[in-house]
């Protein structure tokens, strides 16, 4: 039965099961990671991103799909998240804009609105890049734009067909994507929300599979605390390489008699398994595991300790801000730690968002954050290359005078932050601080989250590396050899001072350790141990 | 004929103050009890070796009214009909106003400026006055040099520490703010007795870079000093790396400044007195 259109209740439906099924693949998305590091993940970030456009329009009713649509944008533009997310948000808004004023979509206001969605999302963007999230929507425009037919739903699935075949290509414009082995993640997150529009009109599923293996790097065990259920509250993950005729689904099937939040990865042949259990049933899949292979590694926590820790961290004692004046100029940080946020909070920062590699903060955060300081003139200092464009989103739309400092790291932030002078001209301090960016090289240490050669340097998954100015430099067996290679890369014998931000899963007595060997070996710098409690990243360096 | 006189923390080099016949009167350093005269009864070599050993922060002092009267006198016996005194800025010193009231015994006969600077800051406003004193000009077109000099003057310095300004308590909130945590060395000018900042670095690199670009941002010098709190060497790199720069005089002096501000700013700090050109 081919329809001529369709309306604002059917827009809403397409929506959500693009978000169900962008859901259902998050994990999928995530694991598209150039970099072998822990950092904002971006199918996630999509996910957040469209979760907040659909809890914008869960309770309407519009039959008139212009208005819908105009709801969906506004719900992307302030959950926007990361680069990505930003990006979609913006797909969001020129697909309004291309419908605005329609009660109902048909196949040539379908195209119009991918049109003009991909122009402003290049708008978007300083310099566009090829070979991501944008090439993609050129080519839903160009596809959607060609198809002859009359039918919205014979015109979405040359979309999603064109989706596909672009993703497939990114790697041809992007080389490092094709040194990673991978497609871009934003792409292929844009094209799962357009294939679950279309599985949705087909009458096809939205779950997960009942079966799946990921690979390792793509197991997130972090987020997996936030779905402790009652009684489940332990956690259990073992490491085993499997006999010969190891069999998915009788492990499946026994692993459900046992708990839930069950996950398993592969990688190189090993396996990892993970299950949330009640307290009595924790030893079982040990047990049962033994019996099929070799177990390498078993880890044993309890969630519901592990949660109280988390609050009690976030409840530690509260940060003494600036306050300021009206007609002064107020900086917002972004922070992954604890320890930062003190460090700018004594640097005079007036507002804190949280959020690092891998958090990135929406748009909305950002004009709350807005909202609590009492002044017109506000600066911003992101830094992380990913949380850049959700800053500069919140600028677009704040009536504030806002200005965007693009502080990829948080060495740079800090270096920014010297050169804030509160009562200044907003625009000057601004430059001013943008000009100070470039005074400090970055120096990041973390562990390799999957194995993969990249810029010439060979890592293996569980290896140390490390990144320079947020490219990947070095790797190493330890954290202490991953630093000193680094700090060799970075030439910081002709520098002065070396600045350690250690992160939270180091105490300070460690990090004074590094510190004297770094001493050792360079005795003509000044070598400062500071507090960072950032997550994933042992050591954050500060080179100048 | 105008007789002049000055204060030490104006830190006019001994040659010049005896060229121009430059009377300086010293301020007085109290260290651990006891009072010194600065340049006098203490050297600076021995002064910053101390300082960061000494137990309780040295406090500065003022000259009495008797000793400026006395140097009054002096000027004005040995033949002037007016003297003119240049001084430490008021905002950071009780000397302008003992001075002024010393001077109160002298009425119509001696005139008191305070230069709203530091070093070679209230020196080169001196040196301004000597030099319009050779031509034979009226005390008004002397102060009128004066004047002219002082508005083409920026004083600026990175200090390698806030330690020793906090304790002072000479340093404003919009310096305070920074650090507690990490080490910050802050960049500051001191405009008409005003300590504000100009910005702040980690590394004295970074500091001494700031410095640099506030300085040739300023164009073409009459003037420059290099000042430095026992920090020769570099003070001596800082100068090589600007010989070269365009709008330099042909003459540079680098001074360890005076013990007295060295004990609100403490060692190895960095900085310049300069006079644009007309």
């Amino acid at each position: 039965m081919p329809q001529t259109s369709f309306d604002g209740i059917a827009l809403k439906e397409l929506v959500e099961a693009g978000l169900t099924w962008l859901r259902t693949n998050q994990q999928t998305v995530n694991a598209l990671n150039v970099f072998p590091v822990p950092d904002g993940d971006t199918g996630t970030n999509m996910l957040l991103t469209m979760q907040s456009a659909y809890a914008e329009i869960a309770n309407l009713g519009h039959r008139n799909a212009g208005q819908m649509a105009a709801a969906i944008a506004q719900g992307a533009l302030m959950g926007a998240r990361g680069n990505s997310g930003v990006i979609l948000s913006q797909l969001w808004r020129g697909f309004a804009r291309g419908v605005h004023g329609h009660e109902t979509i048909d196949a040539a206001t379908l195209s119009r609105a991918f049109a003009e969605a991909r122009d402003t999302a290049y708008k978007g963007v300083v310099r566009p890049v090829e070979g991501t999230i944008l090439t993609v929507s050129k080519d839903i425009a160009l596809a959607a734009a060609a198809a002859e037919t009359q039918d919205p739903l014979e015109m979405l699935r040359i979309i999603v067909s064109a989706a596909d075949k672009s993703v497939e290509s990114t790697p041809e414009f992007l080389p490092i994507l094709k040194q990673a082995g991978v497609v871009d993640s934003g792409g292929k997150g844009l094209f799962f929300i357009l294939e679950g529009m279309l599985r949705h009109l087909d009458g096809l599923s939205l779950d997960a599979p009942l079966i799946s293996v990921r690979p390792l790097s793509a197991m997130n065990l972090e987020n997996a605390l936030e779905d402790v259920e009652e009684g489940q509250d332990w956690e259990v993950v073992v490491d085993f390489r499997p006999k010969a005729d190891f069999d998915l689904r009788p492990f499946y099937e026994q692993l459900e008699t046992m708990g839930t939040s069950i996950q398993v990865g592969e990688g190189e042949g090993m396996y990892r398994m993970h299950i949330h259990v009640p307290l009595e049933n924790r030893y079982k899949p040990i047990e049962y595991i033994l019996g099929l292979g070799t177990i390498t590694k078993v880890a044993i926590e309890n969630l519901l300790a592990q949660m109280d820790e988390i609050q009690a961290e976030t409840g530690s004692p509260s940060l003494e801000l600036t306050n300021i004046e009206p007609g002064q100029i107020a900086v917002i940080a972004v922070s992954p730690g604890v320890g930062l946020s003190r460090i700018f909070a004594s640097l005079g920062v007036a507002a804190l968002v949280a959020g690092g590699q891998t958090m990135n903060p929406s748009t909305k955060d950002f004009l709350d954050a807005f909202d609590t300081l009492p002044t017109e003139k506000i600066i911003i200092l992101p830094n992380n290359k990913n949380i850049i464009l959700a800053a500069n989103q919140a600028k677009e739309v704040s009536a504030k005078q806002v200005y965007v400092v693009p502080s990829k790291t948080i060495p740079q932030g800090l270096s920014a932050l010297l050169h804030l002078d509160p009562a200044g001209d907003v625009e000057k301090v601004a430059g001013k601080m943008t000009r100070a960016l470039d005074s400090v090289i970055t120096g990041e240490i973390t562990v390799a989250t999957r194995s993969v050669e990249i810029d010439g340097v060979t890592v293996r998954e569980g290896q140390v590396i490390g990144l320079l100015n947020g490219k990947l430099a070095v790797s190493a067996e330890t954290i202490a050899e991953t630093c000193l290679q680094l700090l060799e890369k970075a030439e910081a014998a002709t520098y002065e001072l070396i600045t350690l931000f250690y992160g939270g899963d180091l105490n300070h007595a460690e990090a004074n350790r590094l510190a004297d060997q770094i001493r050792q070996a360079y005795p003509d710098q000044e070598i400062e141990v500071q507090e960072g409690g950032q997550p994933h990243y042992q050591f954050i360096i500060a080179i100048e | 004929m105008i007789g002049l006189i000055t204060d030490s923390p104006a830190d006019l080099p001994p040659r010049l103050a005896q060229r121009y016949q430059i009377e300086v009167i010293p301020a007085i350093l109290i260290i651990e009890g006891k009072a010194y005269r600065d340049g006098l009864d203490i050297t600076r070599q021995e002064f910053y070796t101390r300082l960061p050993g000494m137990k309780t922060s040295p406090t500065t002092a003022t000259p009495s009214p008797l000793e400026f009267a006395s140097r009054y006198r002096k000027l004005l016996q040995a033949g002037a009909e007016q003297v003119l005194g240049i001084f430490t800025a008021e905002r950071l010193t009780a000397i302008p106003n003992i001075a002024r009231q010393a001077a109160l015994d002298f009425p119509g006969q001696v005139t008191v400026l305070e230069s709203g600077s530091l070093s070679l800051g209230i020196g080169f406003q001196v040196l301004a006055a000597a030099e319009a004193r050779e031509k034979n000009l009226t005390l008004q077109a002397i102060l009128n040099a004066v004047q002219s000099t002082r508005q083409r003057l920026k004083v600026a310095a990175a200090l390698d520490t806030m330690d020793y300004l906090r304790r002072s308590g000479r340093l404003p909130a919009a310096i305070t703010r920074l650090g507690g945590l990490l080490h910050i060395r802050p960049v500051v000018e001191l405009r008409e007795g005003q300590i504000l900042p100009l910005g702040a670095a980690r590394a004295t690199l970074s500091a001494n870079r700031l410095l640099r670009q506030t300085l040739l941002d300023l164009g073409p010098l009459e003037k420059l000093a290099i000042l430095h709190t026992h920090a020769e060497i570099r003070a001596k790199k800082f100068l090589s790396e600007l010989k070269d720069a365009p709008g330099m005089p042909a003459h540079i002096e680098i001074v360890n400044v005076t013990t007295v501000i060295g004990t609100h700013v403490g060692p190895n700090g960095l900085g310049f007195a300069a006079i644009t050109q007309r």
